[in-house]
Order: C-alpha cells, then sequence, then structure tokens
C-alpha cells in the first residue's frame, strides 16, 4: 500500500492511462475536463478583451477612423458573443465540473463521458464562431440578432450563418452539461449531504442547471427559425410575409434573461464560499440565500420583456414588467445583506480572494441600482440602447460575474494546482482591475444620460460625450494590463507558487477535506455528513454551535451501500463517518472502479462540428461539398456515438 | 445518455442519493426542457395563426385575389384522428413491453394471453410499427399539402406548421429507432429485468412524444 | 496584506473618482436627457429624480455599511475568534420588507406615468409620420401635406404624436432632449407623444436607438421648434411644389426632354406666387448641430468647377439622370422616385445624409460623386456616380456607360438641388 504525500511537483490528477496531449483528449476526469474548461475560457476572454481595447480605441474621440463601421458592428458582436457564451458560461462550467462533484462528496459526475462531450462541443463552437473574424466574416448582428436586420434579406453574407449555427453547437454543450450536473446534485451527494447543507455555490449552481435546462430550448427554437429563414427560405421572420418583429425578440429575451442569472448565479455561489471563510463565520442566513437564488432564478422567466420597453407592448404589459423586475431587487438585495452580515462581527482576512469577493458585493450593487432605473418603463425609454444600459450590464456581469470568478480562481487554485498563487502580484491585479474597471464603466453611466447610443462606430464632435469616451478608453487600455497580470500569475503559479496543503484557508466544506490537488477517485471514502459545514465540525468544533446537526440520510445510505458492497464484493466499505484524507493513492490500489478515457464524445462532437460547418458551404452554393460533408459529419456522429454506448465505461469488475 | 448499455452489466456500485438511476433522474429533466421546445413552437403557430398574406390555410378555404384560384382548407382531420390514435394505442403497446421486460424471469401466466403479454419482443415491435405508420401517415400529410400548393416557404402557416409537426415528426423517427435498437438487443441476447431502466426511460420519451402530439393535434387540427 | 485600503490606494481611487465628479458639474451636454422641456421628460426626470432619491440612499448605506465592515471587522494579531451567528430572522425580514416599501414608492409614479403616456395623444396633436429606412428618416406630415427627410420642425407649445413605422429593419427614434425613445418596424406600428412647451426656438439632435445595419451609427436627424406662425409658413413652403424659375428654353430640345420642360415651364408659373416657407436660420444653429463630419481622404472637387455649377443645366442633367429613379421631386414631373429621401425642398434642409455632413455645395457635390465612401451605404442605396470613382461596394470604377457624372455635370446638378428651398 504504497502512500503518496501531496507532492508540490504534481500537476495532474494521478493514475491516468495516458500521458501528454492524448490524456487531454480523452480524459473523462471532471477536475480535468474542468481545467479545459477553464484555460480554453481564458483564451476566449483574451479574445474578447482584444476585441474590447480596439472598439475603445476607436472611440476614444470623435469620428474615429481605426476600425471601419463593418469591422467595428463585428468587433462588438463578437465580443459579446464571446463574453457571454464563450467566457463568463464556461468560467463557471470550469467550476461546475471542479467543484460540484467535490462539494457534494461524489467521485465523478453523473455522466463522465457526456461530460467530455460538452467540453469538446463548447471548444468546437467556440471556434466555429471566433474563427470568421480572421477573415472578416465574423457575426455583425450584435449579439442579440434582432430580425429582420440578421435575416437574409437584410444580411445576405455568410456572417450571421456562423452565428445562429455557432450559437446552436454551443447551446448542444450547455444542455448536455446542465442534464448532466443536474443529474449529479440530485443524485449523487454524499449520505447526510440534504439539499438544506449543500454548499450555497452547489446551491446556485443548481438552480442555473435548472434555468439552462428551461431556458435553452428556446433559443434553441428561435435560432433554429432563423436558420430555417436564413438556409430553407421559410418565414418565420420575414416581414414581407407578414412575420412579427418581435418573434424573435421575445424568444431571445424569454431565453436571454434567465441567461443573465445563469451568468450571475454562480459567482454569487463562489463569493458565498469566499466571504464565510475569510470571516471565520458560516454564511448568514444559509437557508435565506439559497431561497433568494431560486427565487431570483423564477422571477428571471417572468421578466423578458423589460428588454423590449421601447418596442411600444402598449401599457398593460410595460406595467406588469416593470413591477416584477423591481420585484426581483428584493432578493437580490436580501443576498447583499446576507453577505454583509456575513462579514459582520467577523476576523475579515483581506485575501485577494476576499478583496474580488468584497467588490463584487460593492460593484454589484452599483449595477442593481441602476437595474432599478430602468426597471421604470418611462425611465427606461431614455435609458435603452444608450451607453447608460453598457454601464449597467458591465457593473452586473464584470462587477458581478467576472469579480466573482476572480475570487474563486484565488480561492480555489490551491485546490486545483495544490499551490497558491501569489498575493502581491494578486494585489497589483485587484486594485489595477478594480480602478480600470471603473474608469472604463463609469463614465458610460454619463455617456449615456447624455444622450450617446449604444452600437455606434463612430460619433460626432461636439456632443458632449468626449471626456467620456476618453476616460472610457483609458480605462480600457488599463485593464488590459491588469488581465495580463493575472494572467502571469496563473500560469507562474502553477509550478512555482508557495505550496498549499489541504486545506489552506481553513475551509468548511469537503472539498478541502481531501488533497490539493485532488485524487482522481476524489474521495477514497464517500464522507457522510452531519452538517452544512462538515470540514468545521472536526477542525473548529467551537464554530458549529448553532448549526443544526443530524444523522439524517444515513440509514437509508448505510443500507443502500451495504447492498452495494455484497453485490460488488471486491471493494473497501465505501462510506466512512466525516474525516480528513491526506493521503494520496491509485484509485486500483483503492479498488475504486474509475471511467475508462475515451476519445469517442471527442470524435462526436468533431462530427456535430463537420455537420455544422456544411450548411455555411451549401450557403455558398457549393451543394456537393456541402453533401459530401453532411454524409461524413454524419456518419462520424452516429458511428461514434454508437461505439461510445457500446464500450462498457468502466472495465469489468 | 452517456452511459452505456453495456456498463449496465456491471454492479451499481453508485449511491445515488434518491435511489433512482442517473439515467432516470436525467430523462426527466431532458423531458423537461423539451416541453420548453414544443412550447416555443406551438406558441409560435399559434401567434401566427390567422396573419398570413396568402393561402393555403389550415381551415378555410382562400381564394387568390389575383388569379380567383381558390385553395381549400389543407388540414384533413379525419386521416388524422386516425394516425392520432394509431399513436396514441403505441403508448399502450409501450407500457407491455416495459412490463414484460420487468416481470422477465417471473413466472409467465398461464394461457396465450400470459405468453403473448410477457412478450416483449412483440410488444417493442408493436409500439415500433405503430410509430412508423405514424410516420407514414405524416408522410402523406406533408406530401398532399405540397401538392395542394402548401410548401414550407409558402407563407406562415406552411412555414409553422411544417416545423411543428416536422420537429415532432423527428422525435418519433428518433423514438422509432431507439425502440427499434432495444428491440435488435432483445432478439439478440433478450432484455433482462436489469436492462429495465433502459427500457423504462425510452418508454417515458415515448409517452412524452404521444402526450405533445396530444396537445398538437387539439391545438393545430382540432381548434379552429 | 493587512487592510485593504492603503492610503496609496486610497489616493489612486479618488484621483480616479474626481475627474468623473468634475465632468458631470461642468461642461455642455447638447444631448443631456435630463432637461425639463416637455411634458414627457419632466414625467421621466420625475422619476429619474425619486429612484434616485432612494438609490443614493441604499447606496450610501450599503457602501458605508460595507466600508465600516472592512475596516471593524479585519483580522487583527491575536484578536479573538468571531462570535458565530448563523441568521437572525428579524433582520433578515427587514431587508426584505424595507427595500419592497422603498419599490412601492417608485412603483406608484412609475405606472401612474406609463399610463399617462400610452393612453393616446391629446387630441389637438400634430400627426408626424415617422418612416426609418436604412440609414436615414422620412418625415410626413399628413395633415400638411409635406413629405420631407431628416429634418423635423415642431411648434412650440403644440403636442406632437409621432406614428412610427419602418421601411425595412427595426430602427428607433430618439430626440434625447424632447423625450424617450420608440422603435421602428414594419408590420407594426407603434406612436410616441410629447408637448415641446418648455421650449424655444431650439434646434436638437436625435438619432437612431436600434442597431440597424453598418451605418447605425450613421442614421441622425434634426429637430427644430419652432413657433406656431413660423411652423406654418414652413409648412407652406414645404408643402407647395418645388419653385425653379427655369426660364422657358429658347430651343428646347426635341424628344425626351420636351415634355418635361414644357411641365416645368406651367409649374413654374403657378408655383410664382409663393415664395420659400420659413426655414430655421443657420446662423442660428448651435455648433452641436452642424454636423463635423471629415470628408474622407482623397475625395475632392475643384472650387471653380463646383462654383461654375448652373442651376439650368443641372436640371436639365438630373431630370435624364439615373437620381429620378429614386427621388422625388415635386414640380420636376421626371423625378418620381420613391426609394429615396425626397428632394422637393432639399435646399431648406441644413444636414444631408442622415445629419451626418452640412448640407453645402460642397458637400452635396461629393455627396453624388461618391456617397459610398462618404457613408457605408447598403448595395441597394445611393450609387456612386462620380466618373472614374471607384465604387466602395461594387469595386467597379463608374464610367459614362454606368451614368457616370463629370465633376462640371454634379457641380450643375448640385446648382439646381441648391435652389429647391
Amino acid at each position: 500500500m504504497a502512500t503518496v504525500a501531496a507532492s508540490p511537483t504534481y500537476t495532474d490528477s494521478a493514475g491516468s492511462h495516458r500521458t501528454g496531449i492524448m490524456d487531454w483528449l480523452t480524459t473523462v476526469d471532471h477536475k480535468k475536463i474542468g481545467t479545459l474548461y477553464l484555460h480554453t475560457a481564458l483564451f476566449f476572454f483574451l479574445v474578447g478583451g482584444v476585441e474590447a481595447v480596439i472598439m475603445r480605441a476607436q472611440l476614444m474621440g470623435p469620428n474615429g477612423t481605426l476600425v471601419s463601421a463593418e469591422v467595428f458592428n463585428q468587433l462588438f458582436t463578437m465580443h459579446g458573443t464571446t463574453m457571454v457564451f464563450l467566457v463568463i458560461m464556461p468560467l463557471s462550467a470550469a467550476f461546475f465540473n471542479f467543484l460540484i462533484p467535490l462539494q457534494i462528496g461524489a467521485r465523478d459526475v453523473a455522466f463522465p463521458r457526456l461530460n467530455a462531450f460538452s467540453y469538446w462541443v463548447y471548444l468546437f463552437g467556440g471556434l466555429f464562431i471566433t474563427i470568421p473574424i480572421f477573415f472578416n466574416a465574423a457575426p455583425d448582428g450584435g449579439w442579440f440578432a434582432y430580425t429582420p436586420l440578421t435575416g437574409r434579406e437584410y444580411s445576405p453574407g455568410q456572417n450571421l450563418n456562423f452565428w445562429v449555427l455557432g450559437i446552436q453547437i454551443l447551446g448542444i454543450s450547455s444542455l448536455a452539461a446542465a442534464f448532466n450536473f443536474a443529474t449529479t446534485i440530485i443524485n449523487m451527494r454524499a449520505p447526510g449531504m440534504t439539499l438544506m447543507r449543500m454548499p450555497m455555490f452547489t446551491w446556485m449552481s443548481f438552480v442555473v442547471q435548472w434555468l439552462i435546462i428551461l431556458a435553452f430550448p428556446v433559443i434553441t427554437i428561435a435560432l433554429f427559425f432563423m436558420q430555417f429563414d436564413r438556409f430553407f427560405g421559410t418565414n418565420f421572420y420575414a416581414v414581407s410575409a407578414g412575420a412579427d418583429p418581435l418573434l424573435w425578440q421575445h424568444l431571445f429575451w424569454i431565453f436571454g434573461h434567465p441567461e443573465v442569472y445563469i451568468l450571475i448565479l454562480p459567482a454569487f455561489g463562489l463569493v458565498s464560499e469566499v466571504l464565510p471563510t475569510y470571516s471565520r463565520k458560516p454564511l448568514f442566513g444559509y437557508a435565506v440565500v439559497a431561497y433568494s437564488g431560486i427565487l431570483i432564478g423564477f422571477l428571471g422567466f417572468g421578466v423578458w420583456a423589460h428588454h423590449m420597453f421601447a418596442v411600444g407592448m402598449g401599457p398593460i404589459a410595460d406595467t406588469v414588467f416593470g413591477v416584477t423586475t423591481m420585484l426581483i431587487a428584493i432578493p437580490t438585495g436580501v443576498k447583499i445583506f446576507n453577505w454583509i452580515f456575513t462579514m459582520w462581527g467577523g476576523s475579515i482576512r483581506f485575501t485577494t480572494a476576499m478583496k474580488f469577493a468584497i467588490a463584487l458585493i460593492a460593484m454589484f450593487t452599483i449595477g442593481g441600482i441602476s437595474g432599478i432605473t430602468h426597471a421604470a418603463p418611462p425611465s427606461d425609454m431614455q435609458q435603452t440602447d444608450t451607453y447608460y444600459i453598457v454601464a449597467h450590464f458591465h457593473y452586473v456581469l464584470y462587477g458581478g460575474a467576472i469579480m466573482g470568478i476572480f475570487a474563486g480562481l484565488y480561492h480555489y487554485f490551491p485546490k486545483w494546482y495544490g499551490r497558491k498563487m501569489d498575493e502581491r502580484l494578486g494585489t497589483w491585479h485587484f486594485w489595477l482591475n478594480f480602478i480600470a474597471f471603473n474608469l472604463t464603466f463609469f463614465p458610460m453611466h454619463f455617456a449615456g444620460m447624455l444622450g450617446m447610443p449604444r452600437r455606434i462606430y463612430t460619433y460626432d464632435a461636439g456632443q458632449g460625450w468626449e471626456l467620456f469616451n476618453r476616460l472610457s478608453s483609458y480605462g480600457a487600455f488599463l485593464m488590459a494590463p491588469a488581465f495580463l497580470i493575472f494572467l502571469w500569475n496563473f500560469f507562474r503559479s502553477k509550478t512555482r507558487g508557495e505550496v498549499a496543503g489541504d486545506n489552506p484557508w481553513d475551509a468548511a466544506t469537503l472539498e478541502w477535506s481531501i488533497p490539493s490537488p485532488p485524487p482522481e477517485y476524489n474521495f477514497a471514502q464517500i464522507p457522510m455528513v452531519t452538517s452544512r459545514y462538515p470540514l468545521w465540525d472536526i477542525t473548529h468544533p467551537e464554530r458549529m454551535a448553532g448549526i443544526p446537526h443530524s444523522a439524517e440520510g444515513w440509514d437509508d445510505a448505510k443500507q443502500r451501500t451495504g447492498e452495494h458492497v455484497t453485490s460488488g464484493g471486491k471493494h473497501e466499505a465505501d462510506v466512512a463517518p466525516m474525516h480528513i484524507e491526506s493521503e494520496r493513492r491509485s484509485a486500483k490500489e483503492l479498488g475504486i472502479p474509475m471511467p475508462n478515457p475515451t476519445i469517442k464524445p471527442l470524435w462526436v462532437a468533431a462530427g456535430i462540428l463537420v455537420l455544422f460547418s456544411s450548411l455555411p458551404v451549401m450557403y455558398a452554393g457549393k451543394n456537393m461539398i456541402a453533401f459530401a460533408m453532411m454524409a461524413i459529419g454524419g456518419s462520424m456522429f452516429v458511428g461514434f456515438l454508437y461505439a461510445w454506448l457500446t464500450t462498457p465505461m468502466e472495465d469489468a469488475h | 445518455m452517456a452511459h452505456t448499455a453495456a456498463e449496465s452489466h456491471a454492479p451499481t456500485h453508485h449511491y445515488t442519493t434518491t435511489g433512482l438511476d442517473n439515467r432516470k433522474v436525467a430523462i426527466w429533466m431532458f423531458i423537461g426542457s423539451e416541453c420548453m421546445l414544443f412550447a416555443s413552437l406551438i406558441s409560435t403557430y399559434l401567434i401566427y395563426k390567422g396573419k398570413n398574406l396568402v393561402g393555403p390555410l389550415p381551415h378555410e378555404a382562400w381564394t387568390n385575389p389575383q388569379t380567383g384560384q381558390v385553395m381549400p382548407a389543407i388540414l384533413d382531420i379525419p386521416v388524422t384522428s386516425v394516425s392520432t390514435f394509431v399513436l396514441l394505442m403505441s403508448s399502450l403497446s409501450m407500457v407491455l413491453a416495459l412490463a414484460a421486460v420487468e416481470n422477465r424471469g417471473k413466472p409467465v401466466p398461464p394461457g396465450l394471453g400470459g405468453r403473448i403479454l410477457s412478450s416483449s419482443k412483440l410488444w417493442l415491435f408493436m409500439t415500433c410499427l405503430m410509430g412508423a405508420i405514424f410516420l407514414g401517415f405524416q408522410a402523406y400529410e406533408f406530401t398532399s399539402f405540397v401538392h395542394e400548393g402548401l410548401t414550407i416557404r409558402r407563407n406562415l402557416f406552411g412555414s409553422s406548421f411544417f416545423t411543428l409537426t416536422g420537429f415532432h415528426g423527428a422525435h418519433v423517427t428518433a423514438g422509432v429507432i431507439w425502440l427499434g435498437t432495444l428491440l435488435a438487443i432483445d432478439m439478440k441476447r433478450g432484455l433482462q429485468p436489469k436492462d429495465a431502466v433502459w427500457v423504462d426511460i425510452a418508454a417515458l420519451y415515448w409517452h412524452f412524444v404521444d402526450v405533445v402530439w396530444i396537445a398538437i393535434f387539439t391545438l393545430v387540427y382540432l381548434i379552429q | 496584506m493587512t487592510g485593504i485600503f492603503r492610503p496609496r490606494q486610497l489616493a489612486a481611487i479618488v484621483a480616479a473618482a474626481l475627474p468623473l465628479l468634475l465632468a458631470a458639474c461642468s461642461g455642455q451636454y447638447p444631448n443631456s436627457t435630463f432637461t425639463q422641456l416637455t411634458d414627457f421628460n419632466r414625467d421621466a426626470n420625475g422619476l429619474w429624480n425619486t429612484m434616485m432619491f432612494w438609490a443614493t440612499i441604499v447606496f450610501v448605506f450599503v457602501e458605508v455599511l460595507l466600508v465600516y465592515v472592512m475596516f471593524k471587522f479585519r483580522r487583527r494579531p491575536g484578536g479573538p475568534e468571531p462570535v458565530q451567528t448563523h441568521g437572525n430572522t428579524k433582520l433578515e425580514l427587514t431587508w426584505t420588507v424595507l427595500p419592497a416599501v422603498i419599490l412601492v414608492f417608485i412603483a406608484v409614479p412609475t405606472v401612474k406615468s406609463i399610463w399617462r403616456f400610452q393612453s393616446g395623444a391629446p387630441a389637438n396633436a400634430l400627426q408626424v409620420d415617422v418612416i426609418g429606412h436604412q440609414w436615414w428618416w422620412e418625415f410626413r406630415y399628413p395633415e400638411q401635406n409635406i413629405v420631407t427627410a431628416n429634418e423635423l420642425y415642431l411648434p412650440i407649445g403644440r403636442p406632437v404624436n409621432f406614428t412610427l413605422r419602418s421601411a425595412d429593419v427595426i430602427h428607433s427614434f430618439w430626440i434625447p432632449q424632447l423625450a424617450g425613445k420608440r422603435d421602428l418596424m414594419r408590420n407594426r406600428t407603434n406612436t410616441l407623444w410629447f408637448t415641446p412647451d418648455s421650449v424655444t426656438p431650439q434646434a436638437f439632435n436625435g438619432s437612431c436607438n436600434e442597431f440597424c445595419g453598418a451605418s447605425h451609427a450613421n442614421m441622425r436627424f434634426r429637430a427644430y421648434t419652432v413657433s406656431q406662425a413660423d411652423f406654418d409658413s414652413w409648412a407652406a413652403g414645404q408643402a407647395a411644389n418645388a419653385i425653379f424659375p427655369v426660364a422657358p428654353p429658347a430651343a428646347a430640345p426635341a424628344g425626351a426632354t420636351a415634355t418635361t420642360v414644357a411641365a416645368t415651364t406651367q409649374d413654374t408659373v403657378a408655383a410664382a406666387a409663393p415664395t420659400a416657407g420659413y426655414a430655421f436660420p443657420l446662423s442660428e444653429l448651435p455648433p452641436h448641430v452642424l454636423p463635423k463630419t471629415p470628408i474622407p481622404a482623397g475625395l475632392t472637387i475643384a472650387d471653380d468647377v463646383l462654383a461654375a455649377g448652373d442651376a439650368q443645366r443641372g436640371f436639365q442633367q438630373y431630370s435624364r439622370s439615373s437620381c429620378i429613379g429614386c427621388h422625388k421631386i415635386r414640380g420636376n414631373p421626371s423625378s418620381l422616385g420613391v426609394i429615396g429621401p425626397d428632394l422637393t425642398h432639399l435646399g431648406s434642409r441644413h444636414t444631408l445624409a442622415a445629419g451626418l455632413f452640412p448640407n453645402d455645395a460642397r458637400h452635396l457635390a461629393l455627396w453624388i460623386k461618391n456617397a459610398r465612401k462618404m457613408k457605408p451605404l447598403a448595395s441597394t442605396s445611393m450609387p456612386t456616380l462620380g466618373m472614374g470613382e471607384i465604387d466602395p461596394i461594387l469595386k467597379t470604377t463608374v464610367t459614362a456607360g454606368l451614368g457616370g457624372l463629370t465633376d462640371q455635370q454634379i457641380s450643375d446638378i448640385v446648382a439646381y438641388l441648391m435652389t429647391l428651398k
């Protein structure tokens, strides 16, 4: 029984059957897939950031000439699309992958190979939608792609084809992942990990999976309509055939508003992990924070039309959607106060992660308040489609989601890589980023309320907007080095950071009870949980006085596990009372069956890519090539899917 | 979706919180997602009802103002009622197929009736067959509509009707292939009670597709 | 790592915030939405002020609390282990109910305002039809029988009711100083009304606010608020046919143009009585209303050629050029196109190409010469007409065979169009 201590040079999960690139291409380990998501999303973050910096350079002064209208429209379309679908969602997915099984005490997700498939589809979809920008053919209809502008009549080029197909591909990835994670959370929790004991990140992720499950089909259909219109000549959005120009907007925002919560709730979850840890206190009002997350998600489906106050829906709709939108402020405010009171009376340690978490509270509050001002339709009619809105949603999505994700990255890096990120560089990153962020986006409030429309590639001199635009541009130019400092810190710390140990932040949840980085099997023995803060039960029993404890769910679990042990026969008892695991052994030694690596999900994803790529070829009139591609893509998809489904996930034992 | 038929041979050492198989939990969520998919399709159809600039129309004749040509109402409710009945019956045979697989290994009730009821092959085949018959009706319906001048490009009705029923037809097709695969496995080695979860989730999917058709049949065909 | 604010960092924040504060308190903001010029904006601003009142309270409370907590409860070496609290029902109830109460204070005036401005315009409102095009504005005054483009005249004190439609994609109509915006769509008709009751004779900028394609940024317009008397004069002038004082040519060219000339002569006689209507005086336009868009490099026309433009020749030239396929000049019977802006009183407008350039001879000539170089345009709109110019969309050189015009011909047409006051 060889025991391997957490070694500083250790970077990957132990015991993989393959090495090097093949290891990554065939992995079905949720932690490695999380790592893949993380790196890919950081790459796209850089791409989206460069797009933003070019736009800010163009708008630095009036009548800018750096890029043409054509290029600018591609830039803002791709900046929005990239940041929403290729950066924030996948960064959240990186955390879903890495954290959910660890937080709920599972050895993997419910469907490990489907998980790999989701990642490959995301990568291919991201490349499919991004690469055209190098050929001046990137989508140029805005991330919202309002019809009829995006129909074939007004956008005859290939540009929009890449958008509609690319988002469709990315939807497959998000949906597959959502079924997977929701099943994981419902079905793979450790004994005693009741819903109301789940770590708050898992809670918020759970809400997000439901939002994806229920919101993405709507955009799928809306995209199918657009696809059919563009490729097959149907009339869903064809105004000349009597189509309603608002059909797309309704479908898009029924998806699009829940999408906003899909972007922000994981970050809320992350800071709900960070704040208690560095305050040395449990989360204040755990139940209320969880319920308010559910309520935000639920209300999120009933407010979509507040994106459409300028379209003239009539006074009844404006009243209903205005008031329901204001209601969302209540659960959001509850969260803010619960976070502040988590810190209240605490013993706060200002690590970089904590700074970002506090920045989220401070900045999201600003975004929330500006959100209220355009929940009132008459006021919104002066604000919508101006730079005020740009300011608002950057305060929500950068000040909220990105700040939260940075907090999560600094916090979980030691668990991920076994080493800490450099705190000094982290402090530089935080302050530069914080200042640059406010310098970029705060002036946009002024520009918007002083009459500057959104999505314009140029503006005339003397309109009163010069100063604000110059400040915003300086801010953007400052944000770039801040991000580069982060990247440098991130990559350097992987190999040269301070060795972290298993629980460097003295945190309370299951993921910190195992070695850093976690072994491939996560838990040698699944811990039996008795409270919301299982690790503090062991390390800080004094903090757990007011927290309810029980062995709820144990008997059932023991009984069921007992059955499995007798039927499996080979391996040790799977379940043990809450404990700390610091030994690192291989799954084989422990007799824990692990899913085999497989490349098939990648090939199935590639089949989908080929299938979708055939449509732009057909659009270009090259039907024979397109049909050949369909045949190849279809065969790849069906063949590898069949091979995947008929190969056992694990070796027989 | 991702788990394999083969991996269910291995003992399920994975502890699950609910005691349900992961696949069963996942298929319920998949069905939830599909509800939103069809809700979007059906809503679009209803929103566009009566907004056509040109015929043919679903429930009433349309006269071309330029040529005077009359296009009769397009929907043929008696024919579709037959195919709807067939699809509903397929749900019944699906229930019998699942019961047959789950009861495999238990003593077969005496008599011919007992043998018929316990034949999963028969009921899987019947379900597939009825699904295929439904698809045949749909193919016939589509072809005759095109002959009557209703294409997917013709008007809003054409676009939304063909897309809605086409999506449903694609779901039936996927179901027929799925059930056909289960039938093939059953012929090859016989489905056992431990395989029941595969039949179970296929059945859930199949019933869902049926229920969606009832909604479509009511909202598109029956309500004028 | 001891505290969140080091003095140096604090100074940096203040330094960054200061220019913003200064900016907010000084300078000229000609497109500000914070005006009291119309009933609409007074309502919207009242709402804004209500919301800002509560927002400021909430903002200051939250941020001060946050900063207080950060300083008060930061870890000190040897500090005690914090007292463990897990929640407090009373507190949590308070911060659920209080925001709800605040929201009631915001929601009530919101709903009032919604119903006020969406329950139909007052009966005496001036009707204006706005039709959005990629990328210009068509304005029609159905009661006054006026069709014009990119410049609005609004009588002071009278409600104006806009009926909003689009010829193609979705646009959005916005004059920030006067009212909120409304979208223009095909297959749907929108309305927007307000009363410019607290304005002097003023000029305002307007813009398109819904992304509508390549030249979305270049889809601007102007609105002039004028006295009722000036409005009536302007309306009468705009409603009249084009006044082009051509003398009957000594030797009318035979063939195609004969009828044209005859008709024009008649119109000239008929239109001899009225003079051009009121136009907002160019000299009184504030700087922000005068376009400053630079002319693209490489696009020129010689001063002497431009000065030598002859309106009479221009009239002939215009009437047999491709211009007439898209543009209408009432009073010029060959110019019947409806795709492009109505040019009947082009000379009375101060801007060109949807508010992008000043409407003077040079800009108009260059616009005719190569419009597609001056503004990104669709392949179905204003073509490149200058001989020898390269069409940026078709990538071809314009020749005589393609209807190309020489600088001289363009100057003549410009001279003609500039007479259309």
